[in-house]
């Protein structure tokens, strides 16, 4: 034991913030007592907040010390577990925990606490295989567990799991325990963790491009109102992403714009990656997405690639779009949005076909297929098909004349005769309402605070009336002036 | 362990008269070949799901592949899409789930892009796509995917003359299929045509829909489309031109939509 001693306090003194965080542990630690015997949740909350925001500082040294004194009161598990510290400080963090789950007198949420920062340490190490063992051993003692004011905790110990996983590249192993805590989750009513765990198996899935798993468990899983804006952030997302595949543009789009604005400043790559997507949902919804977009602070140098796919796509440039995907092809391979990018073609067609139409009255096929820059034997034919094709479609208002070999386009009708602008401008302000109504509903009331409004009303009647009485007298001394 | 042997090799032989008779096109044995095989394979506890790791498992998760293959080509053979569809689905594990346990087959790629040709004819683009997804990069570059994918493009930008003239096929399998697809191809030309075109003569229109004999197109449009007409030697489409200019004002829609506003508007205030 005298061994010991020096042992815990060498790193604290190494590193200067060692105290002060210990303080800073011991303060969330606090936070997290007080909620467990209040039941608030919003404690829990701000003490995984705090958790956040110190996890860059983390030390071996106090992270040992907070773990002693969280565990007081057992002196045999905290004198292993200095001693262990000794022989190797890393595998010293990933035992720690074990010993932690067999002292009966702390509250369960300390020891998840414990489980989490050394987690999160750990990967903050790279330490993967060892952060996965503590996350196993976290989880497996999480599930012995059934306390609601677990729910906060074990929410950001699911996500280190997962993310332990993937740094390992084994996540489809976890992929039946994430779905058994996902039932449990819902069994439970904790929608904390319920849609934590959703959005890990979807990313789960998505990782190995299931995406016909993930659209089968996220339509068939209950999802109530959104608890936290992360969580919501990364739903919409893989929403978004799932679409995308699945050819549903409209709305993809919404989803993916919805989880780009919803996202934090601080979200940075995540918010690069909604935007990436976004950009070709919308190329392929046929839009052109503005130039403000590709110029947002810091995502400049990444959106580039799709940058360049826009301008090719804006132009109707079937050359200039090949070999935009073939310069910047490894990049679309890694982004995973190579196929979609296949999917593209036609819509610089499209976008060709229209500006053509837009541009002549009457054009020839031969024509329209030397500036679509079709080179095959059947050049026109393959034009007056696709002239055809997107006739149909509703891309372009033309007739084609097969013997004459020419396209006409029709006039365009006057677009304010119809009930176009009406509904356009309905539809802006029921937006505008919808907003509106959602900001209202989102407003918090702290509690308690509509009964001192009613005091205070009392108290102004009272002043009121003696107001009232004032200027009644001071009316009445008046007329006695008189 | 022996007994287990003893299955495999049983089930190997059948396996044998089973492919055989696919490959002579006879098809009423090798249904029932196939129908006795799938008895074998619930004995063998090597397979998905349970993947237990028996001596015999390497030979059972092979043998089965081989067996679900055949049943897809034999489903092909008999132009039975729904079977198609079924024994696929339970072949796929044994591409996606068994990489680290047996090696690839020779077949994979065949099946996947008949498959994926099934899902083109069928229409289900969304599903096409999700399968696109889970394909390597490798498995892209293979001919028989690609041409698939290639179909697919074309179809997409209306290049149905590309679509018709892709005969070359990796594999005698994909032929069914092409052919359905060239049904639907005419299907689409004709629905693009009437929206395109006011009137076709009749000798166009052959070219266009690619039939060789005026029969053939008269027999099509009678069948298909009997609302076009059919006037001295061309072909009319019928053109429903709705300009729906706004004679009217719609009161009743926007009497409504005041009011709405008029009441969120309340709420405000």
């Amino acid at each position: 034991m005298k061994e010991a001693a020096p042992a815990v306090s060498s790193p604290d003194r190494k590193d200067q913030a060692g105290p002060s965080l210990l303080s800073h542990l011991k303060s969330i630690a606090a936070l997290v007592e007080k909620g467990v015997s209040t039941k608030e949740m919003r404690l829990m909350v701000r003490a995984v907040r705090n958790v956040m925001v110190i996890k860059r500082k983390l030390k071996p040294g106090s992270l040992a010390a907070f773990v002693k004194y969280v565990m007081s009161t057992d002196a045999d598990s905290v004198l292993q577990f200095v001693k262990k510290q000794e022989e190797d400080k890393v595998s010293m963090e990933v035992d720690m925990p074990s010993q932690v789950s067999n002292k009966p007198n702390v509250l369960p949420e300390l020891e998840i606490l414990c489980y989490l920062l050394v987690l999160i340490y750990l990967h903050d190490q790279k330490q993967y295989k060892q952060a996965k063992a503590c996350a196993d051993a976290g989880i497996k003692r999480l599930q012995q567990l059934n306390r609601r004011t677990l729910d906060v905790l074990a929410s950001r110990l699911y996500f280190y799991y997962s993310l332990s996983y993937e740094c390992i590249d084994s996540l489809a192993d976890i992929r039946g325990t994430l779905l058994s805590l996902h039932q449990t989750a819902t069994l439970r009513h904790d929608e904390l963790g319920q849609e934590t765990l959703l959005n890990l198996l979807l990313r789960n899935y998505l990782h190995y491009n299931l995406y016909d798993q993930a659209e089968k468990l996220r339509s068939k899983s209950q999802r109530a109102e959104s608890h936290a804006n992360q969580q919501l952030c990364r739903y919409l997302f893989y929403l978004g992403k799932i679409r995308t595949i699945q050819l549903e543009y409209t709305d993809a789009k919404d989803s993916l714009m919805q989880a780009a604005r919803k996202a934090p400043t601080i979200a940075h790559d995540f918010r690069i990656q909604c935007n990436k997507w976004a950009v070709i949902v919308r190329l392929l919804l046929g839009e052109i997405p503005e130039r403000t977009t590709f110029m947002q602070r810091g995502m400049k140098a990444a959106l580039r690639p799709y940058f360049e796919l826009t301008n090719a796509v804006r132009i109707g440039d079937l050359e200039l779009f090949k070999s935009v995907a073939d310069n910047f092809s490894p990049i679309f391979s890694r982004d995973k949005t190579h196929n979609l990018i296949v999917r593209l073609r036609h819509n610089v067609i499209r976008t060709g076909l229209r500006n053509i139409s837009i541009s002549y009255s009457r054009i020839s096929l031969a024509d329209v297929a030397a500036k679509l820059h079709l080179s095959s034997d059947s050049a026109v034919s393959d034009a007056e098909s696709m002239v055809a094709k997107a006739i149909r479609d509703g891309g372009i208002d033309a007739v084609i004349d097969h013997a004459r070999g020419f396209m006409q386009s029709r006039e365009t009708g006057d677009i304010y005769s119809t009930q176009e602008p009406q509904l356009a401008f309905h539809s802006r302000i029921a937006f505008c309402l919808n907003t509106y109504n959602d900001a209202v509903k989102a407003l918090r009331f702290p509690p308690n605070a509509h009964k001192k409004e009613l005091e205070s009303a009392e108290k102004r009647r009272e002043r009121q009336q003696q107001e009232q009485e004032l200027a009644k007298h001071i009316a009445e001394e008046e007329d006695d002036d008189f | 362990m022996d007994s287990g042997n003893s299955k495999v090799l049983e089930a190997q032989r059948l396996y044998g008269r089973l492919e055989t008779s696919i490959f002579a096109r006879n098809f009423d044995s090798a249904r029932a070949f196939l129908n006795q095989l799938k008895v074998k394979l619930t004995e063998f506890s090597g397979l998905p799901p349970l993947y237990r790791h028996t001596s015999t498992q390497v030979e059972e998760l092979k043998l089965a592949r081989s067996i679900l293959e055949q049943a897809v080509l034999l489903s092909v053979g008999t132009e039975d899409q729904e079977s198609f569809e079924l024994h696929f689905l339970q072949l796929k594990p044994y591409y996606t789930d068994t990489r680290h346990l047996i090696p690839p087959s020779n077949f994979e790629y065949i099946m996947l892009g008949l498959n994926l040709l099934r899902l083109l004819v069928q229409n289900r683009i969304a599903e096409f796509h999700t399968e696109l997804e889970l394909l390597s990069p490798e498995a892209l570059k293979n001919d028989c995917i690609k041409i698939v994918v290639e179909l697919e493009q074309a179809l997409m930008e209306g290049a149905y003359n590309h679509v018709l003239r892709s005969r070359k096929v990796p594999h005698d399998s994909y032929n069914y299929f092409i052919n359905l697809l060239a049904k639907t191809v005419r299907d689409e030309i004709a629905g693009c045509s009437e929206k395109a075109y006011d009137f076709l003569t009749l000798d166009d229109a052959k070219t266009i829909f690619k039939f060789t004999r005026d029969q053939d197109l008269m027999t099509y449009i009678s069948e298909e489309h009997p609302d076009w007409e059919i006037r001295n030697r061309c072909v009319y489409f019928q053109k429903v031109k709705d300009f729906s200019l706004c004679k009217e004002i719609p009161s009743l829609q926007l009497i409504n939509q005041t009011l709405g506003y008029a009441r969120e508007l309340e709420r405000i205030v």
